[in-house]
């Protein structure tokens, strides 16, 4: 009997996931599947907080960017008033696209199919020949369409087309304790250098994600090159499990980090000297918080569903030279069940001097982006999984990937109870309780259901025995 | 005019065409991913540089003033060549296919003992068990030093064409 594999197809497709979620598994085949993007870009990405970009990226009246959400393309501008929008880039007349550059400065942006002009707010300013042409026509009903919502975060600007989502504080929530420690470790906050570095890669976006919600089991080994040549100390790129450094996974209101640092020690990611002195007053932090920054030497986090960072300390692009931190954060823009856009930028603490900014720069790029130490050696390890999970083999085979690590019958993971910050703070990172969090938000809202439904319950530990 | 009067322009030639042989041997040597014999080419003093392009609605050519790929000290560079000797450089196990053309080779300043070129390169790139290749295609602005009977190369710069790469990674030399 030949079956329907298309919208049954789909649903077998979850309830096994469903299935698989439970054990800690997840079927190899939904790293590459057509239906399946479909509802990811529907329910998931139709409904979430999406990651636009940094506010320091337009700083003047007038400038902008072009900006993504999935495929539908949009405009990042800042209007002459100062306010940041996003506009929908689709001519109100006849759907042509009215800004074609990647980046720049404006006050109008032209349609170049019949001149309509647009302000930089979106209001419609000049349709040729209205009077003769167009004489009923509301110029106020035809500026280019806003994206439904729109909101920051210390300089980083989300947007949803769902009008019906809950604010992104809400969405962030309390995971803003740990983005703060980022962004406003340094006075005066982080801005970003230059142009974000793109690069289109074949490879199913939830590779990434994965690799960003706590692999650090996979550091030591995939980045095995880094530690050769001691790029990075032995406690940033070392073993997960091993070395003398504390570590944390915490999963946090859907989002995660993993923390490397020491106890007691004034680490500081290994920001120089000048620059804690200088820079890092706490100010703008908790006491709390600040201690967990000042024990710091590494921070990785995911924002769900695409957002990423890396704030890492002892790096270096040259085994002779001193450590240096660097900060990046990114994006990761699924354009089709095997193939997503990687956007990446580095960023350096606003009123640091030049010379620093430069130096932490240059790590970024040494470690991350296209060409980066690390980075270079990730992506065709996340576009074989992609290819693996394309064929005939994973759908009729039920290959189950395992996420297991963490699970009470696989290691024995404790609740750091004496952790000064929210979430559920395990004391190790030989865990992907990361990974299967975002596997049930993933879940949830691909099933059309409350990406709430996923939260509020250790990944890790047996609820019977903590309550 | 006779072949004794065009001595200068005769000068050039060969200054062009030492130059384009060095292109060429340095281009194998890439192809063949004999990354040591390489870095061998390359002065302490080097530059090298690869800025990230922008698309402006006016302008052609633009490249950020901040944003790069590649800036590149001796140090750095050697240690970029020295992962490759790692067993775990993913990325380039097994190691990619590529063949450099290198065109358009113009001798914009030369003396004694340094030689301003610019040159086109496109790479031909063909990565694991796939039909698929991948393309870079840049400008390049070189200052190679005379070093005996070749050069050295002093200060390099790409210019790619691309603001968005259509590659995986960048685990190959420009
Ligand atoms: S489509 Fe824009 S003016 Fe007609
Ligand atoms: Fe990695």
């Amino acid at each position: 009997m030949v079956t329907d594999n298309t919208t049954t197809g789909t649903e077998q497709v979850l309830q096994e996931a469903r299935e698989a979620l439970d054990e800690g598994l997840f079927p190899l085949q939904l790293f590459q599947d057509d239906d399946l993007h479909e509802l990811e870009v529907q329910r998931l990405f139709g409904q979430s907080w999406v990651f636009i970009g940094h506010e320091s990226e337009i700083p003047e009246p007038g400038d902008y960017a072009r900006r993504y959400i999935g495929d539908d393309p949009f405009i990042f501008v800042r209007d002459e008033s100062g306010e940041i929008n996003l506009l929908f880039d689709s001519c109100r007349h006849r759907g042509t696209q009215v800004c074609r550059a990647e980046q720049g400065n404006t006050s109008h942006f032209r349609c170049p199919y019949h001149g309509w002009t647009y302000k930089n707010d979106g209001e419609a300013a000049g349709i040729p020949q209205k009077t003769k042409a167009f004489q009923e026509l509301d110029r106020e009903e035809y500026g280019l369409a806003h994206v439904p919502r729109l909101e920051s975060y210390e300089g980083l600007v989300f947007a949803s087309i769902n009008e019906d989502v809950p604010s992104l504080e809400e969405w962030l929530g309390e995971y803003k304790w740990y983005l703060d420690i980022q962004l406003k470790l340094p006075d005066g906050g982080m801005e970003v250098v230059g142009e974000p570095h793109r690069w289109v890669i074949d490879a199913n976006w939830k590779t990434i994600a994965d690799n960003f919600n706590g692999d650090s089991y996979h550091t030591a080994w995939a980045h095995g090159s880094v530690v050769d040549l001691e790029l990075g100390g032995e406690e940033t790129v070392g073993h997960a499990g091993t070395g003398e450094s504390i570590d944390h996974h915490i999963h946090c209101d859907g989002h995660t980090t993993s923390i490397r640092g020491f106890e007691d020690e004034d680490v500081f990611l290994t920001y120089p000297d000048e620059i804690v002195d200088e820079l890092f007053s706490g100010d703008d932090l908790s006491e709390e918080q600040w201690q967990v920054a000042r024990q710091a030497l590494s921070f990785t986090g995911a924002i769900f569903p695409n957002f990423g960072f890396l704030h890492f300390g002892d790096t270096t692009d040259d085994p002779n030279k001193d450590v240096a931190p660097f900060f990046t954060i990114r994006k990761w823009r699924p354009i089709s069940p095997d193939q997503m856009e990687l956007w990446s930028w580095g960023l350096v603490p606003k009123n640091a001097p030049e010379s620093f900014k430069e130096r932490m720069y240059k790590m970024y790029t040494s470690n991350f982006g296209p060409t980066g130490n690390f980075e270079q050696d990730d992506v065709p390890i996340w576009k074989s999984i992609t290819e693996a999970a394309g064929g005939e083999f994973a759908r009729t085979q039920d290959l189950q990937l395992n996420y297991q690590m963490g699970m009470e019958w696989m290691s024995e993971m404790e609740l750091d109870e004496e952790w000064a910050g929210p979430g559920f703070a395990y004391s190790e990172n030989l865990e992907e309780g990361g990974m299967r969090l975002f596997h049930e938000q993933w879940y949830e809202m691909v099933a059309g259901n409350d990406r709430e439904d996923a939260l509020g319950t250790p990944m890790n530990v047996d609820l019977e025995v903590n309550q | 005019m006779k072949l004794s009067d065009r001595e200068d322009e005769l000068e050039e030639l060969l200054v062009e065409r030492e130059v384009r042989q060095f292109l060429n041997h340095e281009a194998e040597l890439l192809d063949a991913r004999e990354l040591h014999d390489w870095f061998d080419l390359i002065a302490e003093d080097i530059s090298y540089y690869m800025p990230r392009r922008l698309m402006r609605e006016n302008t052609a050519g633009v490249f950020s003033d901040e944003s790069y790929y590649f800036d590149e000290s001796y140090g750095s560079l050697k240690a970029r060549v020295m992962r490759f000797d790692s067993e775990y450089a993913w990325a380039e196990r097994p190691p990619t296919r590529t063949e450099r053309y290198v065109t358009n080779v113009v001798v914009t300043e030369y003396d004694d003992e340094e030689v301003d070129v610019e040159s086109n390169l496109l790479v031909y790139l063909s990565r694991a068990d796939s039909e698929d290749h991948d393309f870079y295609s840049a400008k390049r602005e070189d200052t190679l030093r005379r070093d005996g009977d070749s050069f050295e190369i002093a200060d390099r710069t790409i210019l790619l064409n691309q603001t968005i790469l259509s590659t995986d990674n960048v685990s190959i030399f420009l």
